[in-house]
């Protein structure tokens, strides 16, 4: 029995398992297990590291001195702000988010990057606008907005736009944000002498703020003037450049920007105007013109030797000229931005009558309403209308001199009207104004459509106006020429003298702008300030705001706008006589 | 066209980049109220290598954009703006690493003009949800740092609200390329 059976009983129903006692003698033990042994060695793997090294930066810097201020502003004087004037984004609700943005660029000529950068990175013309609370009459025009950036880095331009595309207000404008942005602080403004107090004018209307000085009176006082070191604008007639050519060309005598208004007058450069006006010492120079070549390229030459002397060269051809003047020039036409224009576009030509008109102006109105006065309760509105006549006849042509403020303002615009080839009628309500006006506009050969022009005649009148391209000026009267005629081709109106009633007016104006007319018609309205023309003009547009607010309506009235009694003895300051006036009387 | 000047007035900061096949050019632009400039920083093209590429993923625009450009372009300014906007989402990830806040403004895709709907998926033109609007702006903050509405919904709300926070970046873009035609 083996030592497990004898350990685990041996019980009923037990059966111990077989075991073999190998120890006693059965099979031969095993042998143990052979062992080899290997020793694995450690292998460490190969790795490669990448170094994750930040990349190296390199950064550029400028800085920019902040928001320029000139010693010469304040900030903006919300009272002299017009009723429903506009702030230039046009929209007071999203003051500085306009919808457009018009941005300045640098011109080819400024190459140095910091210099570049300067300008790319100033804020959108309507942003800057909105932000330096300037107000405007009107929101400019787009195309304005292009013009005034197109001129605001450049120290050497000529904005040859269209006349009535407002060069006037562009420059004006562009002037405004480099004073306020202390790159300028003198600039001096040529202009021909009738434009001196529309561009005084203009100022006032575009930039109040800038203190302006026209250069005018004896010499002593021009001398100082000139001298005059705290105004930031003065302006000058090119007729005066020559009587002070001493005093502007002396080496202390420098302007940060020289202005030349119809800078057709220098393009002769052998010329003594254009020789003096080259000789003023200054950093930039701006010319407006919308005629820059009247007759030959040479003209062109002449008006950048102001610009950029030696530029241009009259030997060059035509295109090699128009591709280098490119960079300097900006023009645009009133059919290429005519999206942007109103069909008609106003200005009304505010006239200094000349010292001879107010010294008979004066004579007649003091004599006229002694007269007027003595007569009592005899004085019928006959007589006061009269006297109304004569004055503005005197506003028109000086009786005894034959002076006419307007008529100087006209020519100089005729000018340009004629050497771009466009058609100009110009209304009178006098026939003797159209005569006279006839004789000394001779050189525009202006055909003349009156009552006295025999009914038969007058057809062909119309169709040489038409065809014509030598025949620039139309002379019209209201009465002749305001109702049923079409003038769409014209494509500039003048109103000499002005009517009584609007209405009428826009009946003459709607001959050149009506259906088929080929672009905007420029309205050009003369008044002679401080005269009765001026009264009644204020009368007439207090009415029709009046029309405007009371009904909304932008149509032209449907009721007669004219003075009424009581006004027409007002512009005298006369009482209106009580009682029925005999119209007969 | 001088030193920089004054600098104690509010600041705004103006933050973006520029792909080119050269690398990706970085911008910042410092303007005062008035939105006339005061500072502008622009970097050398930045171009990850290839293992970058790779083992950043899609991480990499965040960090390159964000905290190698970003943070560099902020380190040069000298005015210190109280906010930092900037049109690229990428580029939020500089917050973290900026003393001031950091927005993303919203802009609208170029070619979307309002009128474009679509009928298969979201209009192109709404921006996404987490934008919030401010004024005609659409601003979003950078994640894990909302108390930055609380600032623009405080005293900025009023300069922010008649700005439209968009128009700098075309200046930035400009600003690049004249120094791109430069170099």
């Amino acid at each position: 029995m083996s030592d497990f059976e004898s350990s685990h009983g041996n019980g009923p129903g037990f059966t111990a398992p077989a075991i073999l006692n190998l120890a006693a003698g059965g099979l031969e033990p095993l042998a143990a297990p052979r062992v080899r042994s290997a020793r694995l060695a450690a292998l460490a793997p190969r790795t490669i590291s990448l170094a994750l090294k930040r990349p190296k930066v390199k950064t550029f810097s400028h800085a920019f001195s902040g928001a320029g201020a000139s010693v010469f502003f304040q900030p903006a004087d919300k009272k002299g702000t017009k009723p429903g004037a506009a702030s230039s984004s046009g929209n007071k609700k999203e003051s500085g988010s306009p919808d457009q943005y018009t941005r300045i660029k640098p011109p080819r000529d400024i190459v140095k990057l910091e210099d570049r950068l300067f300008y790319v990175l100033q804020p959108p013309l309507e942003s800057w606008m909105a932000g330096a609370q300037m107000d405007f009459p009107f929101k400019p025009f787009p195309y304005q907005f292009e013009g005034i950036a197109f001129m605001y880095p450049r120290y050497a331009c000529l904005l040859a736009d269209e006349m009535g595309l407002g060069k006037t207000m562009q420059t004006i404008t562009a002037i405004r944000l480099l004073l306020r942005s202390a790159e300028l602080k003198q600039v001096l403004l040529i202009c021909p002498k009738p434009l001196v107090n529309n561009w005084q004018r203009e100022f006032a209307t575009w930039a109040p703020e800038i203190p302006i000085l026209a250069i005018e009176g004896d010499q002593t006082k021009r001398r100082w003037q000139w001298q005059l070191s705290d105004m930031p604008v003065k302006i000058a007639n090119y007729e005066l450049l020559i009587r002070d050519r001493d005093v502007i060309t002396e080496p202390s005598m420098e302007f940060d920007l020289v202005v030349l208004d119809e800078a057709q007058r220098i393009k002769n450069k052998s010329g003594t105007t254009s020789q003096i006006v080259r000789s003023i010492k200054r950093k930039r120079s701006w010319a407006l013109t919308g005629t820059p070549v009247e007759n030959r390229a040479e003209d062109l030459v002449g008006i950048f030797e102001f610009l950029a002397p030696g530029y241009l060269c009259p030997q060059m051809k035509p295109r090699q000229m128009g591709q280098l003047a490119g960079e300097f020039v900006l023009r645009r036409t009133k059919d290429k931005v005519l999206t942007d224009l109103p069909p008609k576009m106003y200005r009304d030509a505010h006239i200094e009558l000349t010292p001879e008109q107010r010294e008979s102006y004066r004579m007649a109105e003091e004599d006229g309403i002694v007269r007027l006065e003595k007569m009592g309760k005899e004085i019928t509105i006959q007589h006061v209308f009269e006297l109304v006549l004569r004055l503005k006849q005197i506003c028109n042509f000086d009786p005894p001199t034959g002076e006419s403020a307007k008529l100087e303002r006209m020519a100089a615009d005729l000018e340009e009207v004629a050497a771009s080839g466009k058609k100009a009628i110009i209304f009178s309500q006098w026939v003797d104004t159209i005569l006279e006006l006839s004789k000394r506009l001779k050189q525009y050969k202006p055909l003349e459509y009156h009552g006295k022009i025999p009914h038969k005649d007058r057809p062909g009148i119309l169709d040489r106006f038409k065809a014509d391209p030598t025949r620039n000026v139309l002379l019209l009267s209201y009465g002749a020429g305001g109702v049923g005629l079409n003038l769409q081709f014209s494509e500039y109106v003048f109103l000499f003298d002005r009517w009584w009633n609007p209405a009428l007016e826009d009946q003459a104006i709607n001959r050149a702008h009506r259906i088929g007319a080929a672009g905007p018609v420029t309205v050009t309205r003369f008044l002679a300030t401080n005269t009765i023309e001026e009264r009644i003009d204020q009368i007439l547009t207090e009415k029709r705001e009046l029309f405007d607010t009371i009904l909304n309506s932008s149509e032209p009235p449907t009721r007669n706008l004219g003075l009424s009694k009581a006004e027409v003895f007002g512009l005298f300051k006369l009482k209106c006589p009580a009682g029925a006036i005999d119209p007969s009387k | 066209m001088g030193a920089s000047g004054s600098h104690g007035a509010t600041a705004l900061g103006f933050l973006t980049a520029v792909e080119h096949e050269q690398g990706v050019f970085g911008g910042y632009l410092i303007l005062n109220a008035a939105g006339r400039p005061l500072e502008f920083h622009c970097t050398a093209p930045v171009k990850a290598n290839r293992p970058q590429q790779i083992l950043y993923g899609p991480t990499l625009e965040p960090y390159l954009y964000g905290e190698v450009i970003g943070q560099a372009l902020l380190e040069k300014g000298v005015a210190k703006p109280v906010i930092v906007c900037t049109d690229r989402e990428a580029m939020l990830a500089v917050r973290p690493l900026a003393s001031m806040a950091v927005v993303q403004v919203w802009a609208p895709p170029e070619q979307a003009d309002g009128k474009q709907l679509r009928i298969d998926g979201p209009h192109s033109v709404q921006p996404p949800a987490r934008f919030f609007n401010l004024g005609r702006n659409r601003l979003a903050t950078a994640a894990g740092h909302a108390e930055d509405r609380k600032l623009l919904d405080g005293k900025l709300a009023e300069l922010i609200e008649g700005f439209d926070l968009n128009e700098p970046f075309a200046r930035i873009r400009e600003a690049i390329r004249e120094a791109q035609q430069v170099s």
